[in-house]
């Protein structure tokens, strides 16, 4: 046998001692706030590019230039323009639908954040509020209980 | 020592059990007794149990059955007696007069009347009295041969039953007392003022290495606590309620609970119901892969499980008002508590892994030493009877189980 052996008296003493003082206490309660600042959850350069792009042309503006060659282009982009302007347009609208589901969205994330943070410090009060109440009922409960070392002898025990 | 018949090659040893064929610890071990008497000697048998009178070979035993089987009831109303009895006298004394000696005989004694004339067709070289709350069997002696030598096997499980007189001349007839703990030697020794001629044999039992080959399904080898009680999961006991108790403080390991109509095993809060544990074999294969055994029956006799668990190297946890508790301490192979937060602390100590390895080892040395070995069994049953230790054929011997 490598280690010293154990007399089950003395470990059994050793036992009831540890524990005859009151060893119990409250749980610390969970820091609050880690991962939590505040901040909003935002990319402000791609929201702000969102902003100032989202509204496609709808019509042709004609470069101005003289000529054979800038009558025809103007000619041939107005004929695009009017051909393809049902579609752009309505492409447009739906831009403009996604960047205002996108500004709700990101309104809602920035309330929910906020409701997390505010919960985390619901919790972590009730728990140090629970904590000290379970304090005081061990205190109270140290206090009003007779002391006593837990053992008794029965008199009866083998001596062998 | 022969008293009749032709001469004998071998001893005649009649046994007077209460139980026979029992799988109870009193019930084992009387038959055990016999069986190791039977090395040297021819075992006869005598039984009230049975509902006709016939002889009946067992082995190596003669069976006698009286076919007076004793109503269980009257049993229990004797039982009941010595407990109410007993809590009404100031602990350490004894009840004195002879009021009761009615009542506790009643319809326990007159099985045993036919028994007289068994032995008188036996004749028997000595007389083993099985319970020293045997007084039927003491009264079919005494009419059969008063002077014929006695041996009682004392199956003391408490010592309510040791404190009355009423059951003084039973232990008082024999020549030598067979107990099977020291605290049951010491029991009877200092009540009887009789140290040279109570004997301690122990009791033969051995680990049985096919248990390590299959852990239980829904604990595993996951060093859980093993919880064993004797009452159904949903009765309100107090048995119950420490499990319940084990089962919170440690929920973070698994604890498996052996209930008589289900075996729950916990981890963490979720519950796992089985067959309940019936047969020896899933009870060894609980206890030799378990980290801790807590006990919460009381004990027969001697706390069987207990030392099985200590034979398979794990320590054990004890009321302290068990006959179990020797084991612990004086095997010193775990710890016994008084109230439940020392349960509480004592199951967590002996989990500590330092603690757990050095209680191991020593219990399981002692219950090797005292419980592991039948040669030792068979000389040590022999000798107490008085009979010739030499005489025990070599054939016999199987060696000291590992």
């Amino acid at each position: 046998m490598g280690s010293p052996p154990i007399e089950p008296e003395e470990l059994l003493e050793r036992i009831r001692k540890e524990h005859r003082s009151l060893r119990w206490s409250p749980l610390a309660p969970d820091p609050a706030g880690t991962g939590g600042t505040g901040d909003q959850v935002r990319s402000p350069e791609s929201l702000e590019y969102l902003h100032h792009n989202w509204m496609l042309p709808d019509h042709f503006e004609p470069s101005g230039r003289p000529g054979v060659r800038g009558k025809v282009s103007a000619r041939l982009g107005t004929f695009v323009y009017a051909v393809l302007g049902p579609y752009l347009r309505a492409e447009r609208d739906l831009l403009a639908h996604m960047v205002r589901v996108n500004d709700a969205l990101e309104k809602r994330c920035d309330e929910l954040t906020n409701r997390l943070e505010e919960l985390r410090h619901q919790v972590a009060d009730r728990q140090a509020a629970e904590a000290r109440n379970q304090a005081e009922l061990a205190v109270w409960l140290h206090q009003a209980l007779p002391e006593t070392d837990g053992h008794v002898d029965n008199g009866s025990s083998p001596t062998g | 020592m022969t008293t009749g018949g032709a001469a004998r090659d071998r001893p005649r040893v009649a046994v007077l059990a209460p139980q026979w064929g029992r799988s109870t610890e009193r019930g084992s071990i009387t038959r055990q007794v016999a069986g190791a008497l039977a090395c040297s000697t021819e075992v006869h048998v005598l039984t009230t149990e049975g509902n006709a009178a016939r002889t009946v070979r067992d082995g190596v035993f003669t069976v006698h059955r009286l076919g007076t089987a004793v109503d269980d009831r009257a049993e229990l109303r004797r039982d009941l007696v010595l407990t109410a009895v007993a809590a009404s006298i100031p602990a350490g004394s004894r009840p004195g007069g002879h009021e009761l000696d009615d009542l506790l005989d009643r319809q326990l004694v007159e099985p045993w009347a036919p028994a007289a004339a068994a032995l008188d067709e036996i004749h028997p070289d000595l007389v083993v009295l099985a319970d020293h709350r045997n007084v039927g069997g003491l009264a079919a002696l005494e009419r059969h041969d008063p002077g014929l030598p006695a041996v009682l096997l004392a199956l003391a499980g408490d010592d309510i039953s040791l404190a009355f007189p009423h059951f003084d001349p039973v232990v008082e007839r024999a020549a030598h007392v067979l107990t099977v703990t020291e605290t049951e030697r010491l029991s009877v020794a200092d009540g009887f003022d009789r140290q040279a001629t109570v004997h301690r044999i122990g009791a033969p039992l051995a680990a049985n290495a096919s248990a390590y080959s299959e852990p239980n399904t829904w604990v595993g080898d996951t060093h859980y606590v093993l919880v064993l009680t004797d009452q159904d999961s949903e009765d309100d006991h107090p048995q119950n309620e420490l499990a319940r108790l084990i089962r919170l403080r440690f929920s973070d390991r698994p604890v498996g609970i052996s209930h008589s109509d289900a075996f729950i095993a916990w981890h963490e809060g979720r519950r796992n119901s089985g067959w309940p544990i019936e047969r020896s074999s899933d009870l060894a294969r609980l206890l030799a892969f378990a980290a801790v055994t807590v006990d919460l029956r009381r004990p027969e006799l001697y706390g069987r499980s207990v030392v099985e668990s200590l034979l398979y190297g794990t320590p054990v946890v004890v009321p302290e008002n068990s006959r179990a508790r020797e084991h612990a301490q004086r095997g010193r192979g775990g710890l016994w508590f008084a109230d439940p937060a020392e349960l509480l602390w004592c199951v967590e100590s002996l989990l500590d892994d330092a603690t757990n390895r050095t209680v191991r080892t020593q219990g399981r040395a002692y219950a090797e030493a005292e419980y592991g070995s039948t040669d030792r069994f068979i000389e040590r049953v022999t000798a107490a009877c008085g009979l010739d230790v030499e005489a025990i054929p070599e054939v016999v011997r199987v060696g000291a189980t590992a």
